[in-house]
């Protein structure tokens, strides 16, 4: 079948850009294994020999805990939101995604105050009666419950998705049946929705492997926090870059188990619904006890956190709102707006570039915008630092030979803004092409076919039909990866200049000198920053769906 | 020609050789999967063939080293959800396609009048209703003065009142445009009320091309006989009955509405046992066993029941 004629035919100039934009996405990865073959560091063997088991097995754990806790609060608060009707549920339905808006770092040190001597909790046990100071969390099932409550929002997000719309019909039929809600949750709606809580899990154990800031606080040693180690405090770029292969296996063990659990969905698709579940009236007593389980989460994850934040701003808000915050603030909104608007744009030439091309092999390169984040920010980090490096000397080489002058050791990639933007870019890849791409899916293929027969450029039509019709996804992509970018932390943090500070480095090198309370104002407006788009995404998303539904309803007329 | 989207799957596309005179309405007749869909995209340019040559109009737009883009092939498509612009009124979807700058708004407003909605050029589509929405689409594909105009299943979304109305009313339009047409179909109906030949597709080829009575009085085989109306199959023993002798190697087949009833004069009849006689409003549908217990079901104007007496003309009885 392979045939050189009709490669030639069928290669267009959008193949030649989705290669590029394959090594583009694909250049850190590669420069790891590369790297991979010029052995290990120095202390490996020392690693191996000591604490290296110990850091996989913290990884696990880890996993393992944080796993089985978001799914206990995220399939318990979405099953009672989506299924009864209670006092605040509307409220607490919106408020269970809240907490995503609090980075799992600034929740850790929240939780470090709440439990410390004088803490919230201390109070709290003294007014009970109870006779503890101060509860040592700063452990491994510390860190499993900071990370539970503030990532349980995929599993709820997920589970609340399906619960509310795909299996309404088999529940009404359970129902019908003469079930017990009980006996439906577990025997039928539980083992259906199971590919898409699975789903919703996936993200939850990539943004554990991911955090580092929360286990460095806690003193967790994981596999995360041992990369850091190997690169800041042992110099061993090599060493860094073994440790983040093991880890990228740990990922892509899980990624493939999720794949596999998701199998044939096929039964998922036939019983989808646009009619929404019907909640059915509990008794009182049960109606307090669902209110319980809805607003534990809310409670634990954002409430209480934001009391702590809130407290220790009033403390410290003459220390630490100087210019320098101001200056810090609108850098990191800077960089995060610049690196979303790239991100968005680079996300669009992944959907559209390989579709554009005809060759069937590039065809498939789309998925790769969802690689990115896979990979934890700390690994990232160092697969653009070893190219970025290695392309500076070339630059440097090349002008000493052209002009003989010696530049010293101004590097143009390596520690400046550029490197910093391209590992965001490609970190959040995964998180702009997700609505991006949903609401291209939606748009379908036959406007922008029908443009081409109308002798319209792939360009043009581009610009005139998709761009104007994707609006919306444009923007929830941009305002999406824009929060992300605020938030992220270990990433940050190994790339960016010295010049440089965001919100987030400034909240985690407070914390790390021991001056937690003053990591209030810098965490405060990341979270803010958080929630103002999520309001605003929030009416977007409304509004869609209900102008497709008043077009659904004027079609079938 | 020859497409195939997966080599495992097989072609979807087989080795088809389709020929259409400028100003024909062809017909494209095959249940889905028969490739005609994938056939349309092929000659508007939204899919790469395999193998093979499409020309249109003494040009070649595909072969094994060329490829004309879909935007320089000049053909229409009016697709099957219209796949009209919702951002764009009435006026600006018909003239998106026009590229003459100058005569742009005279040529929109001439094909608007053309489908009758030149007072609906300033409304959005979701304002319009169905059928209003399809002439829209007709007349956007119209506007460039296209080579060709595809027309993928256009009745498939509405309802079967309004489809008999809307079809006549089409292709009146598309004979008045005087453009070569290829309509895409699952429904024998349509084909056969619009078009001078009805090309029959069934996995990816051509079982048989020909105007509609051709493929009606001489289908070539069970399938599209059984395609222009329902069909009783008799054996050779079943033959036996009607007093017929058949070949045992040959495949026979009779429609329903060419049984006749109680015609002592038929030299080809037999006595049936009549099981169940259903109203369809302008005749009945018969049930019933012939002398051998085979089932068949035949066409009558009054009801039936008991035992009737049912034969056939021989030249009625189709030889495969």
């Amino acid at each position: 079948m392979f045939n050189l004629k009709s490669l030639k035919r069928d290669t267009n100039r959008w193949s030649w850009y989705t290669l590029f934009l394959v090594g583009f996405v694909t250049l850190p990865l590669f420069a790891l294994f590369i790297r991979t073959f010029s052995g290990p560091g120095e202390s490996w063997s020392h690693l191996m020999d000591t604490v290296l088991v110990g850091y996989a097995i913290n990884s696990l754990l880890l996993v393992l805990g944080t796993s089985f806790f978001s799914l206990l609060l995220g399939i318990s608060s979405a099953w009672a939101v989506s299924r009864y009707r209670f006092p605040f549920k509307k409220t607490l339905e919106w408020l269970l995604i809240v907490p995503l808006t609090l980075p799992s770092y600034i929740m850790a040190y929240a939780y470090a105050g709440i439990f410390d001597y004088g803490g919230a909790f201390s109070v709290f046990a003294k007014a009970l009666g109870l006779g503890y100071d101060k509860v040592d969390i700063l452990n491994l099932p510390g860190l499993i419950f900071i990370l539970s409550i503030s990532l349980y929002p995929y599993v709820y997000v997920a589970s609340r998705a399906v619960f509310l719309y795909q299996s309404s019909r088999l529940i009404e039929a359970s129902s019908l049946l003469g079930a017990k809600e009980s006996k439906t949750l577990f025997q039928v709606v539980l083992p259906m929705a199971r590919p898409a809580i699975f789903g919703g899990l996936l993200l939850v154990v990539m943004e554990v492997l991911n955090d580092y800031g929360a286990a460095k606080y806690y003193g967790v040693s994981t596999l995360t926090t041992g990369i850091f180690r190997a690169w800041f405090a042992l110099e061993e770029p090599n060493t860094a870059v073994f440790l983040s292969i093991i880890l990228l296996l740990m990922v892509f063990t899980f990624v493939v188990l999720e794949r596999w659990q998701r199998g044939n969905r096929s039964f998922q698709i036939a019983t989808k619904s646009d009619i929404r579940l019907q909640p059915i009236h509990p008794s009182k007593r049960k109606g307090v006890f669902l209110f319980v389980i809805a607003s534990t989460p809310v409670f634990l994850g954002f409430l209480l956190p934001l009391f702590q934040l809130l407290k220790w701003l009033g403390i410290t808000w003459y220390k630490t709102s100087s210019s320098d915050y101001i200056r810090i603030a609108l850098q990191s909104m800077g960089i995060a707006l610049l690196s979303a608007v790239l991100t968005v744009l680079v996300v669009l030439m992944v959907i559209y570039f390989p579709k554009w091309n005809r060759l069937k092999i590039l065809k498939g390169s789309t998925s790769l915008a969802t690689l990115g984040y896979a990979i934890p920010g700390a690994i990232l980090a160092i697969g653009v630092m070893l190219p970025t490096l290695q392309i500076d000397r070339w630059l440097l080489k090349l002008s000493q030979s052209v002009n003989g002058s010696d530049f010293g050791t101004i590097f143009l990639l390596n520690g400046t803004i550029i490197a910093l933007v391209y590992a965001y870019i490609i970190r959040f890849l995964a998180v702009g092409f997700k609505p991006l791409k949903g609401s291209q899916l939606k748009l379908g293929e036959s406007l922008s076919e029908s443009s081409k027969l109308l002798g319209k450029s792939t360009l043009k039509t581009f610009f005139k039909i998709d761009a104007p019709l994707l609006k919306t996804g444009i923007l929830s992509a941009l305002l999406l990866v824009f929060v992300d970018i605020m938030k992220e932390l270990p990433l940050t943090l190994i790339l960016k200049p010295y010049d440089v500070n965001t919100l987030a480095v400034k909240a985690y090198e407070y914390a790390s000198d021991e001056l937690i309370m003053e990591s209030a104002l810098p965490s405060l407006t990341i979270i803010i920053a958080g929630l103002l788009p999520i309001l605003f995404l929030n009416k977007l998303l409304l509004q869609d769906s209900r102008s497709t539904k008043e077009k659904n309803r004027r079609t079938i007329h | 020609m020859v497409k195939s989207f997966n080599s495992e799957e097989g072609n979807v596309i087989d080795g088809i050789d389709l020929k259409v005179q400028q100003g024909e309405v062809v017909s494209l007749l095959g249940e889905s999967g028969s490739g005609k869909t994938t056939l349309a995209r092929l000659i508007a340019g939204l899919e790469v063939p395999n193998s093979g040559e499409i020309i249109l109009d003494g040009q070649t737009v595909a072969n094994a080293s060329t490829l004309v883009p879909p935007q320089n092939r000049m053909v229409g498509m009016v697709f099957q959800d219209y796949a009209l612009f919702p951002h764009m009124t009435v006026l600006e979807n018909v003239s998106y396609g026009i590229s003459n700058n100058e005569g742009k708004e005279n040529r929109a407003k001439e094909v608007l009048i053309l489908v009758g909605l030149q007072d609906f050029g300033h409304r959005y589509p979701h304002q319009l209703s169905g059928g209003q929405q399809q002439r829209v689409a007709l007349a956007r594909a119209l506007a460039p003065k296209p080579k060709v105009l595809l027309l993928d299943e256009p009745f498939s979304n509405l309802d079967a009142s309004l489809k008999r109305e809307l079809r006549s009313e089409l292709f009146q339009i598309i004979q008045k445009s005087n453009v070569t047409a290829l309509f895409l179909t699952h429904d024998t109906k349509d084909a056969m009320a619009v078009s001078d030949t009805i090309v029959v597709l069934q996995n990816g080829s051509v079982v048989q091309s020909g105007s509609a009575k051709e493929l009606y009085d001489i289908p070539m085989n069970v399938y599209i006989a059984a395609l222009f109306g329902p069909i009783v199959r008799l054996s050779a023993e079943d033959l036996d009955c009607f007093n017929y002798s058949a070949d045992e190697s040959k495949t026979y087949a009779i429609r329903q509405n060419h049984f006749k009833v109680n015609k002592k004069e038929f030299s080809h009849s037999t006595k049936v046992t009549v099981e169940e006689s259903t109203y369809l409003g302008s005749s009945f549908l018969n049930s019933a066993k012939l002398p051998n217990k085979k089932k068949i079901e035949f066409v009558s104007l009054e009801k039936m029941q008991d035992t009737v007496l049912i034969g056939f003309e021989t030249g009625t009885l189709m030889v495969f």
